[in-house]
């Protein structure tokens, strides 16, 4: 059996799935279940309105929230300020427990065991279909959430869920490359596609890529002149990776980690691929002595590069659905919101959170404002979205076979 | 009609009653090695649903060999690529393994033959590793290998460099380094333990016939601690085999990866899941020859002894 027969294999496993009929785009029947064996696949000239459930409706308006709760808050390592929970329990006289996870798969993963029954949870778009298809996430409430006013309208109405009937934005980041200007010469602005930049023999031992297949293998995409990042041509994704490959063999072992806030300041790595928000944060993790002036980062002027926003969902399993609601919205009022950037250094999309702003509040350097995503880049960048799983193994495995598992 | 007499039933019962102490054995090794390796199995014969997540096969006869063959093409095929990470951690852990032993076996002679009265100290001193978890041990030698790190500087001051070494680069040595340094310990141990068992009597007949120190160690310490050289090169190199950590946190480089970094790459990527058991099994298989040689070997020297 060949790879392409094993992969092609994938769906027969579908049926033992014993999780239904899954439903269309556009679904508009509460718990209509049409006999469509794949899920909706959200883009932007395709957006996708999920259903509401019969089982699974919202919940009430006008509820008081649970008094004396825990909230049970499921979030990526170190991407949430302390300093606004405490706020928000001392204001809704509650507590927060505050678990987090490393990576999305292992946190999908943990939510569909069961074994757990957080009350929020912070997933990507690309992974929204299997969450709602599944009923572990419930519909939002909006009487519960008026700060998404202050929110860019674009979230009143994104295509991976129109109506914003189960998510809000929490943060918005594009991925680019970061450099230390007192070791590389030029900049990748300077250069017809930047995305080819980290392909420079002279910095070898010092350029590393993000260890994440979407990414990475997006570079080696860009690096090629392809921006379709949501490709399924196997051709395609292969010449993606012989430019990783490439890139191996030109600067003597391409570094594969998610560590580009500590690894560009301490010099460890010169040339990084890397994502806005962490490279936002570099000033904390500069050592004595070197200014944050040396880092700097660049993404497409045009906006034509990976952009990409987090949500925040109220899961199925919520004990304390009102305070879940307030949490939303608490963490969408613009003071919570410059509080939580000052830790967290990733943008959250507001209408009033400017780059100005940031700089004026001594949140953000100058030198880094190029970290801050502003709305037309929302707009015009491309996303990194759910796949058809035969074309997501392809990807994974063409990473696995350049990254060997590292 | 027969008569049991006292004699026999006391005899059944102790029997019964030795028998229960196996029990918590055998229900641990059912719970955590029989009913778990089902479990890999049937993953790796298993499909994948629509999210990508693993159904395990639990029924023998629905047993897909996909993920098998695919695992032996991704070896030998068309489109293979396990080699260099299979050939890469053959070589990486026998030079760690080879290197270890020369480290581990002088210190354990040392403890054994000259420390006195402060064995105990040594001893205690070898182990002191074990108090710190492996990860923190790992993480120490980042901080130490870094380009500004403690290792560059004492190599600038005395001018051994002119300019600071990229150790964390995606070195093979320093993932060698880290091996070793990681798993030294145990076969340290496993040494101590053995050289400490030779009768010492033998050692003063040699002397008594006239040999000089080098040679009483040549004829009698040496050939009566080959098993436990054995024994201890197993016991390091089979976790070694394995091991991914520290190669992620040393190098971060594919081409230093190991066969341990494509299983757990598979294992934590739901669409390959059923592909790192099947790899998972594959290298047991591989390993398999290495153990049953042990435990021989162990039941051979038992034999002796006895």
């Amino acid at each position: 059996m060949s790879r392409r027969d094993l992969l092609r294999g994938l769906g027969a496993g579908a049926g033992a799935a014993g999780l239904g009929a899954l439903l269309s785009a556009c679904g508009n029947a509460a718990g209509a279940s049409p006999t469509i064996t794949s899920l909706p696949l959200p883009r932007k000239n395709h957006p996708v309105r999920w259903p509401i459930f019969k089982d699974n409706q919202p919940i009430p308006s006008g509820l008081k929230p649970e008094v004396g709760a825990t909230l049970k808050l499921y979030n990526w390592t170190a991407y949430i300020n302390q300093a606004v929970i405490n706020n928000f329990q001392k204001k809704y006289k509650c507590s927060v427990e505050w678990t987090s996870f490393n990576t999305i798969t292992d946190a999908i993963s943990k939510i569909k065991s069961g074994e757990a029954d957080y009350d929020v949870f912070v997933p990507t778009p690309d992974n929204l279909g299997q969450l709602i298809e599944a009923k572990l996430i419930q519909p939002l409430n909006h009487s519960y959430i008026p700060n998404i006013a202050q929110c860019w309208p674009d979230f009143l109405n994104p295509f991976y869920d129109q109506g914003w009937q189960y998510t809000v934005p929490y943060t918005v980041y594009t991925t680019g490359i970061t450099w230390r200007k007192d070791h590389v010469d030029g900049n990748p602005a300077q250069w017809k596609n930047g995305f080819q930049f980290p392909w420079q023999k002279k910095y070898a031992g010092k350029v590393a890529i993000l260890d994440d297949y979407r990414e990475s293998l997006s570079l080696g995409l860009m690096y090629n002149g392809n921006y379709d990042l949501n490709t399924t041509s196997a051709s395609q994704l292969r010449l993606s990776k012989a430019s990783l490959d490439d890139l191996d063999t030109l600067v003597g072992g391409v570094q594969i980690d998610n560590n580009d806030y500590t690894n560009v300041p301490s010099g460890q790595v010169w040339i990084h691929h890397a994502w806005s928000g962490d490279m936002a944060a570099a000033a904390s993790y500069m050592p004595k002595g070197v200014p944050v002036e040396v880092v700097g980062y660049w993404f497409p002027a045009n906006g034509v590069g990976p952009v990409a926003n987090d949500n925040m969902v109220v899961l199925k399993t919520s004990k304390a659905p009102v305070l879940a609601h307030l949490f939303l919205n608490y963490f969408l009022d613009l003071p919570n919101v410059i509080e939580n950037i000052s830790f967290n250094g990733y943008i959250q999309p507001l209408i009033k959170c400017t780059p100005e702003l940031l700089v004026q509040e001594k949140i953000l350097p100058p030198s880094l404002m190029s970290t801050v995503v502003l709305p037309s880049y929302f707009r015009n960048g491309l996303f990194e979205l759910e796949l058809p799983p035969t074309a997501d193994v392809q990807w994974e495995q063409d990473w696995l076979e350049f990254s060997g598992g590292i | 009609m027969s008569k049991t007499t006292p004699k026999a039933r006391n005899t059944r019962e102790q029997r019964w009653v030795w028998g229960l102490f196996s029990g918590p054995g055998i229900v641990t090794l059912i719970v955590l090695f029989v009913v778990p390796f089902y479990v890999v199995i049937a993953i790796a014969a298993g499909t994948l649903d629509i999210f990508e997540s693993p159904v395990p096969a639990w029924n023998p006869l629905h047993w897909r060999a996909g993920n098998f063959t695919s695992i032996f093409g991704d070896l030998v095929g068309r489109g293979a690529f396990i080699g260099p990470e299979f050939v890469r951690t053959v070589v990486y852990v026998v030079i760690a393994s080879l290197l270890s032993l020369v480290i581990a076996y002088p210190t354990a002679y040392f403890v054994t033959r000259w420390a006195g009265r402060r064995k105990v100290m040594f001893l205690l001193l070898l182990i002191a590793p074990f108090w710190v978890s492996y990860m923190m041990r790992m993480l120490a030698w980042i901080d130490l290998l870094q380009t500004n790190g403690y290792v560059n500087k004492v190599l600038g001051d005395l001018h051994l460099t002119s300019q600071p070494v990229n150790w964390l680069g995606g070195k093979a040595s320093t993932v060698i380094l880290g091996l070793v340094y990681g798993y030294i310990p145990y076969l340290i141990l496993v040494l101590y333990a053995g050289l400490d068992r030779i009768d010492q009597r033998l050692l003063e007949a040699g002397r008594d016939l006239g040999l000089n120190r080098w040679r009483t160690f040549m004829r009698i310490t040496l050939p009566l601690s080959r098993q436990t050289i054995m024994t201890g090169m197993l016991v390091t190199a089979l976790p070694m085999m394995g091991d991914y950590f520290t190669n992620q946190l040393l190098s971060a480089t594919p081409r230093t990866a190991m066969i341990g970094n494509l299983i757990d790459g598979q294992l934590s990527t739901p669409g390959l899941l059923p592909q790192g058991s099947a790899l998972s099994l594959l290298l047991l298989v591989v390993l398999l020859p290495l153990m049953i040689y042990y435990v021989l070997q162990t039941y051979a020297a038992s034999g002796r002894a006895a």
